[in-house]
């Protein structure tokens, strides 16, 4: 017999897998040879502003979403990648493809490669393939910072060695989805899988290797009111602060297709995050961190009803001083923010609270 | 001793009551409204551990949330504040197991905090959407445990999650507070009540004034800068004028609150006077998604509505529209008249008569006139002729009983237009009653238009032959009254219909004693040889063998028993409160003191009482239903009319 708490994330599970559907076995085939996304953008490299390539490269996808775990609760960016994994050959086009991007720009440069799973899952990605992609990387001057993204159980010692070999003394971040610092939360809310410990752990094997951390926090997984959510993100970020990651990238829960919090968004059981919510997370974590580490947030679908969003009057210039409080980390950015709609999100999170309905 | 505890006091409308929550030495008088701190003691505060701003020491509903460790609970929770148990928002949304596992969460903690917070000072919170099964099952459980309040989430739609609420809400053990929490607007209120919750949130008075949303009973209104609004005389909104748009939503709250204060002020009036059904038929009107929500809660929830429906009322009861088709004073009355009514043997002929405004319809100058013509064709053998009143909503009355509620009281628009809603629950009364008359007695239908559509679509259902007297005219004109006269006589000399006794008393007490009482109350308290004395239109004595055993009162249509009466209905089998003692102490009998009672008791109605060797020992008016009695532990139960003295 399972116990109460196995079964109350057992029940997620189910309703994930659910959601999820035949949208694995349907997702319509792809080019093999281009990946799924890339784009520069603006971006904080250590203390300056850069240039950042953002790379999706196009994979089979993250294992823990094609598994029978039933991937997690808001997650369907498994739907960008493809039905079948890529040749090494068709990788390193992908890769090409993307990185001629950078072509135009100058130093200093920051490439940021993500799958729709895990970079160093070398079922996703071949090791060797892994290895030639970093090694194209490690002979661009202009690059000084690399950030990979992963689950936390393929950091491991092996992996490591190899990319502080090959990248040399650039700055090396891994990106890796914390979403919370609370089990409870990660567990029951997100379907995510690994525990608290598990992060912590890869925090410090990386450090081991001089390779910083950028820890993903998620704000408002489904199944929390609005105020528990502000309020476990304020701590995740507390918490990750504490083992020393390097960076805190925020990202409030945005509705996407195929997955539970879709679901329960049809059915008003979900609203994303207010961006009240996302600069409140934000002054807390500048105050904290007090300068030392970045604080980066660019929320996806902001200000339209699948994202992050406020009363549609304030939306634009507060997603502004979102965006560019997570360039200069100046907080002036945050503060002095103004709306009506301010006190309507101060009694959604008292109100929330109190009587579990969901204000959409 | 400080103490958390719900007390239900006298009184009921339909699931609605009066009651008192008693947190410490702070007793909230229910219905009462609850919001965060107003600072404003009319409402029971609400909080959240560990999220509170106010620090304020007076008793308040706490939230637990979830994923807060049940050690925060050390320090913040005060002697006499109850505390909301944690549940997860939306998770019952998952399936139908997952409310499940949120009841077992909330078993699991409140075995968990017993030691230090007593069951009876927790909220079970309701999953939205939970099969009834488990949720009983799980609402006994957590019964047994000792806790004794539960809370429902609305999302003020009015669809099925409310709708769901309302249903779940039935479920409820008897004696425990029912708590409404969610977006609940002034003008669902009234149903709220009416369906028996104890404390409202009204949490939505912020809402809408933080959206510049002025609150009325039946809608909102957008206050904008610079532009017309409504006039309103609370004294909050005196001042809109004049103040700044900071200043704005604090007035709107505070107006938005007094609406909360006056439809809820309203409603408790009406459950007083008898006229919350009403007042909730009348929200019907505020929005299609108010009239569907009550006709489901009709159609789904009848037993529990009807249940706590008294079976007499406000002397004056308005059926207005379709929503009081199946209002549960109005279907229980179709289904007694079906199931209780036994026409008295030896009628040659039922007469169908259309209903009068006035009530009861003998007082009203057309049936004055129906019964002076009666008279001048069959002077002396009129008690053959069974009267039948067609009318709706309540499909058909018997003359014996015109007096009874709500057929003496009921008030309903006249246009002589019917729907076909309510000629298809006439034409189904009329066939059913015309049954269990002999196939050779001839029905005499002295009715025209939508009286006459009624007959008309009963007719192939009805195996006597009938006689149209009035199909062209008005049955009251002169030209159909003489058709009827001429009728009545050729009748008289066909059937043949012979002079014979007068047996109205008799038959007026029969017919109340079976209405009241089921099917033998009428032969156990009107045997052969009973005597009757009195007039219909005052007060009829029946005794029996020099024993009075009842007595009819015309101003309520009812029988009031003596406990001979009691006695020769006692084997039926109904009706009967039982009690632990041996005989009665006092004028009243409270609920702590019964054992058990038939669960076909409504408050109002005649009991029986029974003691513990089994004997009458008392009959008495019902203050509550049968169900009420055996479960609940405090409260009026009987007022007793007569009791074994020297007890």
């Amino acid at each position: 017999m399972d116990t109460l708490s196995e079964q109350i994330r057992n029940a997620v599970k189910q309703a994930s897998i659910r959601a999820r559907g035949e949208s694995i076995v349907e997702r319509p085939s792809k080019s093999l040879t281009r990946p799924s996304a890339a784009w520069t953008s603006p971006s904080r490299i250590g203390s300056i502003q850069g240039t950042a390539l953002s790379i999706v490269l196009s994979s089979i996808g993250c294992a823990h979403a094609r598994s029978s775990e039933g991937g997690c609760t808001m997650c369907s960016y498994l739907l960008d990648g493809t039905d079948k994994n890529p040749t090494e050959e068709e990788f390193l086009l992908q890769f090409q493809s993307a990185m001629s991007k950078l072509d135009k720009h100058t130093a200093p440069l920051s490439v940021k490669i993500y799958t729709s799973g895990s970079f160093l899952d070398s079922d996703e990605i071949p090791a060797s393939t892994r290895n030639q992609m970093l090694e194209s990387i490690s002979n661009d001057d202009r690059i000084k910072e690399v950030v990979l993204e992963s689950r936390p159980e393929y950091v491991t010692d092996s992996v490591l060695t190899e990319v502080r070999r090959i990248l040399g003394d650039r700055r090396v971040e891994l990106g890796i989805g914390l979403e919370s610092s609370s089990d409870i939360v990660r567990s029951v809310c997100i379907n995510k899988n690994f525990n608290f410990r598990s992060f912590a752990d890869s925090v410090n094997t990386a450090k081991r290797y001089s390779i910083g951390t950028r820890a993903y926090v998620l704000l408002k997984p489904p199944f929390l009111t609005e105020r528990s959510a502000l309020l476990d993100a304020q701590k995740t970020v507390t918490d990750a602060l504490a083992l020393g990651v390097s960076t805190i990238s925020l990202n409030p829960v945005n509705v996407q297709r195929n997955t539970l919090v879709e679901d329960l968004w049809e059915k008003g059981k979900f609203r994303p995050p207010w961006l009240w919510s996302v600069v409140e997370v934000l002054r807390h974590a500048h105050r904290i961190a007090e300068g030392t580490i970045n604080i980066v947030c660019d929320p996806v679908a902001a200000g339209k009803s699948r994202g992050a969003h406020n009363c549609g009057k304030c939306d634009a210039p507060i997603l502004d001083a979102i965006r560019r409080f997570s360039l200069d980390q100046d907080v002036r950015s945050l503060e002095s923010l103004a709306c009506d709609c301010r006190l309507l999100w101060l009694h959604v999170l008292e109100h929330e609270d109190i009587s579990l309905q969901t204000h959409t | 001793m400080k103490l958390t505890e719900f007390r239900i006091g006298r009184g009921h409308d339909g699931p609605a009551r009066i009651g008192e929550y008693i947190m410490g030495t702070q007793v909230y008088e229910t219905p009462a409204l609850t919001s965060a701190c107003l600072s404003d003691d009319r409402f029971l505060p609400y909080k959240t551990i560990g999220r509170a701003m106010s620090h304020s020491s007076e008793p308040h509903l706490l939230a637990l949330p979830f994923e807060t460790s049940l050690d925060a609970l050390k320090g913040e929770v005060g002697d006499s504040d109850s505390l909301l148990l944690p549940s997860l928002p939306a998770f019952s949304a998952l399936g139908d197991d997952a409310g499940v596992l949120m009841l077992k969460h909330q078993l699991s903690v409140i075995d968990e905090i017993r030691s230090h917070i007593a069951p009876s000072r927790v909220i079970l919170r309701v999953p939205e959407e939970i099969g009834p099964e488990a949720l009983a099952s799980y609402l006994k459980d957590s019964h047994s445990r000792g806790v004794r309040a539960g809370a429902f989430t609305f999302d003020g739609m009015l669809g099925n999650s409310d709708l769901n609420a309302l249903l779940s809400r039935s479920h409820l053990p008897l004696s425990w507070l029912a708590v409404a929490l969610g977006r609940i607007a002034p003008g669902t209120i009234p149903l709220l009540y009416y369906m028996g919750f104890d404390l409202i949130d009204i949490g939505h008075a912020q809402e809408a004034a933080a959206k510049h949303q002025r609150l009325w009973h039946n809608g909102a209104e957008t206050i904008r800068a610079d532009e017309h609004h409504r006039y309103c005389a609370c004294t909050s909104c005196q001042h809109l004028e004049d103040i700044g748009p900071s200043e704005v939503t604090d007035v709107l709250l505070q107006h938005n609150v007094n609406v909360y204060v006056s439809v809820l002020s309203e409603a408790i009036d009406a459950m007083n006077s008898g006229r919350l059904r009403w007042l909730v038929e009348s929200t019907t009107h505020y929005s299609p998604a108010h009239a569907s929500i009550l006709r489901r809660v009709d159609r789904q929830a009848y037993s529990f509505v009807e249940e706590f429906t008294p079976s007499s009322g406000a002397p004056v009861v308005p059926l207005i529209g379709p929503e009081s088709y199946n209002a549960p004073a109005v279907r229980r009355f179709r289904e007694y008249i079906a199931n209780r009514y036994r026409p008295p043997s030896g009628k040659k002929v039922a007469l169908l008569l259309p209903c009068s405004a006035r009530k009861p319809y003998s007082d009203s100058k057309s049936h004055k006139r129906f019964l002076e013509t009666i008279e001048a064709s069959l002077s002396g053998a009129t008690s053959q002729i069974a009267q039948i009143i067609l009318t709706s909503p309540l499909g058909l009355v018997p003359r014996e009983l015109e007096r009874i509620y709500p057929a003496a009281n009921y008030d309903i628009p006249v246009t002589g237009e019917w729907d076909t809603e309510e000629t298809n629950l006439a034409a189904e009364a009329l066939a059913t009653h015309l049954e269990k008359f002999d196939s050779d007695v001839v029905v005499v239908a002295h009715v025209s238009g939508g009286y006459l559509g009624i007959v008309k679509t009963a007719e192939h259902r009805i195996a006597q032959s009938i006689i149209y007297t009035s199909p062209e005219a008005s049955p009251t004109s002169w030209e159909s009254r003489e058709s009827l006269q001429e009728t009545l006589v050729d009748l008289k000399s066909i059937l043949p219909i012979r002079s014979s006794r007068p047996q109205e008393l008799e038959e007026i007490v029969r017919a109340t004693a079976d209405f009241q009482f089921g099917p033998g109350a009428g032969d156990a308290l009107v045997p052969e040889g009973a005597k009757l004395m009195g007039k219909p239109y005052r007060q009829i004595l029946c005794q029996v063998q020099k024993e009075q055993v009842c007595s009819y009162v015309a101003d309520t249509g009812l029988l009031s028993l003596t406990l001979g009466g009691a006695r020769r209905l006692a084997p039926l089998n109904r009706y009967w409160v039982h009690l632990d003692a041996p005989s009665v102490k006092g004028g009243s009998i409270f609920a702590v003191g019964v054992r058990d009672a038939d669960q076909s008791i409504r408050p109002g109605d005649e009991v029986i009482v029974i003691n513990s060797h089994d004997e009458v020992t008392a009959v008495g008016r019902s203050e509550m239903s049968g169900r009420e009695m055996s479960e609940l532990e405090r409260g009026r139960a009987v007022s007793v009319r007569h009791k074994e003295e020297g007890g």
